[in-house]
């Protein structure tokens, strides 16, 4: 699945990122495949997404949110 | 020696600037880009030392421009060689993100010192560092934990810089890895990251301890970002700034044209009349006033955009609002820039500096003084009065208080539509992602907003008013000097009128003004262009009062008023009146629906403003875009209210 299709508030785990351009920048964050997120806001009209890592919350728009692989775990 | 100071967006870093530096600071551009280059003098063991700020950034290798300035500072000091010290500031609670690129500056073996900022928030979030374990871990750079709003761990800091300052000087200069700042390929960067975070996360794991808090403090932003409410409340906040921009800068505006009127007036007491006196009162100090009187907007609007940014609120703003200006080529962050262009296009294009993306930047930037601000309201106020029919249509509705509407919907309109060709046209200069970190909320700090403003300011002054000021005194000349000869003739054929005969004294001196004017230099300019606006239904005396508004729209309406022999005192009903009746020679009105809307419709479009093109000149670097601003904005001007005359 990709981390612009699931709901609000589900924690997921990444396990790819498929746009190299993305992937290192995520990566220079701390947000590499294998680390788990939670997705917490979604802007209307398929705008940008936020999720939760760490202490914060990182902001992607949409379309890139798609180049993230994530699995769902269960809550 | 010089300090450099690195570190993630959001973890502090200006604060502690300004915690060092105090109001000692200088801002400018780093070379061949407009991203704020702010240095600052720190006293550190009885010697001062040069500070610099560089822009918030995740890793040396650029992902921006406002990110390449890092990686090229970084460069040169490998080139120069030159002694240095860097100040890498974390974020406490999110230690292993500054870790990341606090590695890659120790790997490239700068004599560093590790600040840990924002210990307090870390310990409401339940993370607590083990001190020692960390320093015991970075054997070889200093820590320093410290809160750096209230001041906390500011003498221990100072203290650590001192000892590495000693300790640069003995080596005398610093060797940079030369194989890190290399590597250029994506791939190679992605490896290192990869390593590199890693390691970051298992010292980290040394080093943290984490209690579980709620996650409570995430439900604001539920309703913060809410689809319904989310708008309701960005569009009150919004609502909000631009009434307080608009209205409460009015009466400092006023203060500071009449205390500057007062000195005018001092002068002319003082000086004897004759060219100096004429030139201080009519052209310097009117063009002074045409700075000074920015200030007062330029303070409003960057207090609440500080307010809103230091708060965190900025960035649930630009989350919300990304998806509705993405079709124009625009970023979240276009809005408030775009907005408050609505009152004043030069706090507005200053405030696009925020847009990190550089395409959108300039887009933003360009399209601003569509936004019909403050000073066209005269201009449209006037003309609204004498062509449109005051009458009701549809019920309440004022059929004036709609073209007023209409002119605005039209520069929104026309900003959108430019954006969007923009868009099309504008080449993107290398990758780039939007990628922005939602910070907690914070109280904003009042040293934060207020070293913002102080800084807005100074570089308004320093780097525009200088244009705006050269520029104001041409124009005045202009409109004050003429042909001595036929000048003089001039006046001698009015005071032969029967008219000026007949009239008081205070008469026969506005009707003396309105010829010198009409025989100025830029009175002929405006005779000579006639043919050129006659299909827009203009005569000269349009053109003439076009010509001069270009220090500032609203002053049409003064140079109407000079041009009709009107009394000021009279009001603005009497010139309206004047303006009627106003003909051509063979009796036909001057100002009808056609011409009336076609100049609605030029100050729309028409960039009017030297000091929107100084402080254009000054976010881009150079002259290029304020030109193609006025040429473009000009011509479009020119179309559009033709089109207006030929079709009402």
């Amino acid at each position: 699945m990709n981390l612009s299709e699931i709901p609000k508030r589900t924690r997921v785990k990444i396990m790819e990122i498929t746009q190299p351009f993305l992937r290192t920048k995520l990566m220079e964050m701390g947000v590499v495949p294998g680390v788990e997120i939670t997705l917490t806001l979604k802007a209307p009209f398929r705008g940008p997404i936020a999720f939760a890592y760490g202490n914060t919350q990182i902001s992607i728009r949409f379309e890139d949110a798609a180049f993230i692989k994530v699995n769902p775990l269960a809550s | 020696m010089n300090l450099l100071l690195f570190g993630n967006p959001n973890c502090g870093k200006s604060t502690l600037f300004n915690l060092l530096t105090g109001m000692r600071q200088k801002v400018g551009n780093f070379p061949g880009v407009t991203v704020d280059k702010k240095t600052g003098l720190v006293a550190v063991g009885g010697q001062s030392i040069s500070l610099t700020d560089y822009p918030g950034t995740y890793s040396i290798y650029p992902k921006s421009s406002e990110e390449k300035v890092v990686f090229d500072a970084l460069n040169e000091l490998y080139q120069q060689q030159q002694p240095t010290v860097g100040l890498v500031v974390v974020d406490a609670s999110n230690l292993d993100r500054g870790l990341f690129l606090f590695s890659q500056l120790a790997d490239l073996k700068i004599p560093l010192v590790l600040i840990v900022n924002m210990i307090d928030l870390a310990d409401r979030n339940g993370i607590t560092i083990d001190q020692q374990s960390l320093s015991k871990e970075l054997s070889c750079t200093p820590v320093v934990f410290m809160n750096a709003r209230v001041g906390l761990g500011k003498n221990r800091l100072l203290q650590a810089i001192e000892q590495q300052v000693k300790n640069q000087s003995a080596e005398n200069h610093f060797s940079v890895n030369e194989h890190i700042l290399a590597i250029e390929d994506l791939m190679q960067q992605e490896n290192d990251a990869l390593a590199r975070s890693a390691k970051a996360k298992e010292l980290c794991k040394k080093v943290v301890t984490k209690n579980e808090t709620t996650q409570s403090k995430r439900r604001i932003d539920q309703w913060l970002t809410h689809p319904v409410l989310g708008y309701v409340i960005f569009s009150l906040v919004l609502i909000t700034i631009f009434q307080a921009v608009f209205t409460l800068s009015a009466f400092p505006m006023d203060y500071i044209e009449q205390g500057l009127q007062w000195v005018s007036q001092q002068i002319a007491q003082s000086l004897p009349e004759g060219a100096v006196q004429d030139l201080l009162c009519g052209g310097i100090i009117p063009g002074i006033t045409g700075v000074l009187v920015f200030i007062p907007q330029i303070a409003l609007l960057f207090f609440f955009i500080a307010l809103l940014e230091d708060s965190g609120y900025l960035s649930r703003a630009v989350f919300l609002m990304d998806r509705l200006v993405r079709p124009f080529g625009m970023n979240g962050r276009s809005v408030v820039p775009l907005l408050s262009s609505m009152a004043c296009a030069i706090p507005g294009i200053m405030a696009t500096r925020g847009i990190p993306n550089s395409k959108e930047r300039l887009i933003t930037l360009f399209v601003a003084p569509l936004m019909s601000c403050s000073a066209r309201i005269p201009v449209y106020t006037l003309l609204i009065s004498v062509v449109i029919p005051e009458k009701r249509i549809v019920g309440f509705m004022q059929l004036q208080g709609l073209v007023l509407f209409a002119l605005y919907a039209l520069g929104i309109i026309a900003a959108l539509l430019i954006a969007w060709l923009l868009k099309q046209l504008l080449k993107q200069e290398g990758q780039s992602i939007y990628l922005m970190e939602i910070p907690d909320f914070k109280s904003p700090h009042w040293r934060n907003i207020f070293t913002t403003i102080f800084d807005k300011i100074k570089v308004f002054v320093l780097e525009a008013g200088g244009i705006i000021l050269a520029l104001s005194i041409v124009i005045w000349a202009l409109s004050n000097y003429g042909p001595s000869q036929e000048r003089e003739n001039a006046l001698q054929q009015l005071k032969s009128e029967k008219q000026y005969g007949i009239a008081t004294k205070d008469d026969r001196q506005l009707l003396e003004s309105a010829v010198l004017l009409e025989h100025s230099y830029l009175g002929k300019f405006g005779k000579t262009l006639e043919p050129a606006i006659a299909p827009l239904g203009y005569d000269w005396k349009i053109g003439i009062a076009i010509g001069s508004s270009f220090l500032a729209r609203e002053v049409f309406v003064g140079t109407l008023s000079t041009l009709y022999a009107h009394h000021e005192e009279a009001g603005e009903f009497s010139l309206r009146e004047k303006l009627k009746n106003e003909t051509f020679p063979d009796g036909r009105n001057k100002f009808t629906l056609a011409s009336g809307i076609s100049l609605m419709v030029f100050y729309v479009f028409a960039l009017q403003c030297l000091s929107t093109l100084a402080v254009s000149r000054r976010e881009t670097g150079s002259w290029r875009i304020p030109l193609l601003q006025l040429s473009l904005y000009g011509v479009l001007a020119y179309g559009m209210s033709l089109l207006c005359y030929q079709l009402f």
